[in-house]
């Protein structure tokens, strides 16, 4: 994610301000946890067009997320590449999706515990 | 010089984008194009490939239920876009005051566009690459994409009050 559009264009002096390692293992996140009867988790994955202060906002606004927790998992999208954002039920987790991608998020689901 | 105020402030009675005469043509240009891209019935290769970003694929690890995931709600992800060009419309009217709704749907239209641009442009956050692929550094469509990230930051600026 670029994060800072107001100061104007990055890359011309060759700091691009989005620094994902591509490599880097996504280490298990307490939000990776979710409860039996919620078996469908919903990721958010990093992107290079999504501003970060619009995802943290989305973020917000769709899960009720508080400015912290939702500016903890945009860092955990734009550092570690992805962040588990909601979980529920397959039909949860599908409505999730979708307006996700109303926003324009890159948004997946998969049933916890498949292989990532 | 008068102070600068911003393209998209708070009022008492909800929000007003102030974009001046010429871009408000742009992206009244820009939705209409778009909006052009995403009715096509019979879209070709190279519309289907720029306008991907806004479909992404809900079940990577299952193409049968992805399959079924773009029957169904495909069509109603492309109306709800088109929704968000027309509150565009109105919210670019002159002395247009809109809610935090129409506003967030506004958002939503500038992101579809610079989600499009960023195909055209191979936009990259790669460390070592370039953000935009070789010779649109200087394009006016990286331009319109450094504008219309601004304007998206104006938006979220005016809705969280930072």
């Amino acid at each position: 994610m670029p994060n800072d559009p107001m100061s104007g264009r990055s890359g011309h002096n060759g700091v691009v301000p989005t620094t994902l390692e591509p490599t880097q293992e996504v280490e298990p996140d307490v939000d990776d946890r979710t409860a039996p009867d919620h078996p469908w988790i919903v990721i958010v994955w990093n992107d290079p067009v999504n501003l970060m202060s619009y995802v943290t906002f989305v973020l917000q606004k769709l899960f009720g997320y508080s400015n912290e927790k939702a500016t903890e998992l945009m860092l955990d999208v734009h550092h570690k590449g992805r962040a588990v954002v909601a979980n529920g039920t397959r039909e949860q987790a599908e409505m999730h999706v979708f307006r996700l991608h109303e926003h324009g998020l890159w948004a997946t689901m998969e049933h916890d515990g498949a292989d990532d | 010089m008068s102070r600068f105020r911003g393209p998209v402030r708070r009022k008492s009675d909800g929000f007003v984008l102030d974009l001046g005469a010429d871009e408000t043509a742009l992206v009244r240009r820009l939705t209409g194009e778009l909006r052009t891209l995403l009715s096509d019935p019979e879209p070709t290769e190279e519309a289907l490939s720029l306008i991907a970003r806004l479909f992404p694929v809900a079940y990577p690890d299952d193409d049968e239920m992805e399959a079924e995931y773009q029957r169904l709600m495909r069509d109603e992800l492309v109306q709800s876009k088109l929704a968000t060009f027309d509150v565009v419309d109105d919210a670019l009217a002159d002395k247009a005051v809109i809610d935090e709704g129409q506003l967030v749907a506004v958002m939503q239209s500038i992101n579809s566009l610079r989600l499009v641009l960023g195909v055209m442009l191979d936009v990259s956050d790669e460390p070592d690459a370039d953000e935009v692929a070789e010779g649109f550094a200087d394009s006016p469509e990286y331009a319109l994409y450094g504008y219309l990230s601004w304007l998206l930051e104006w938006c979220v600026k005016a809705l969280t009050g930072s």
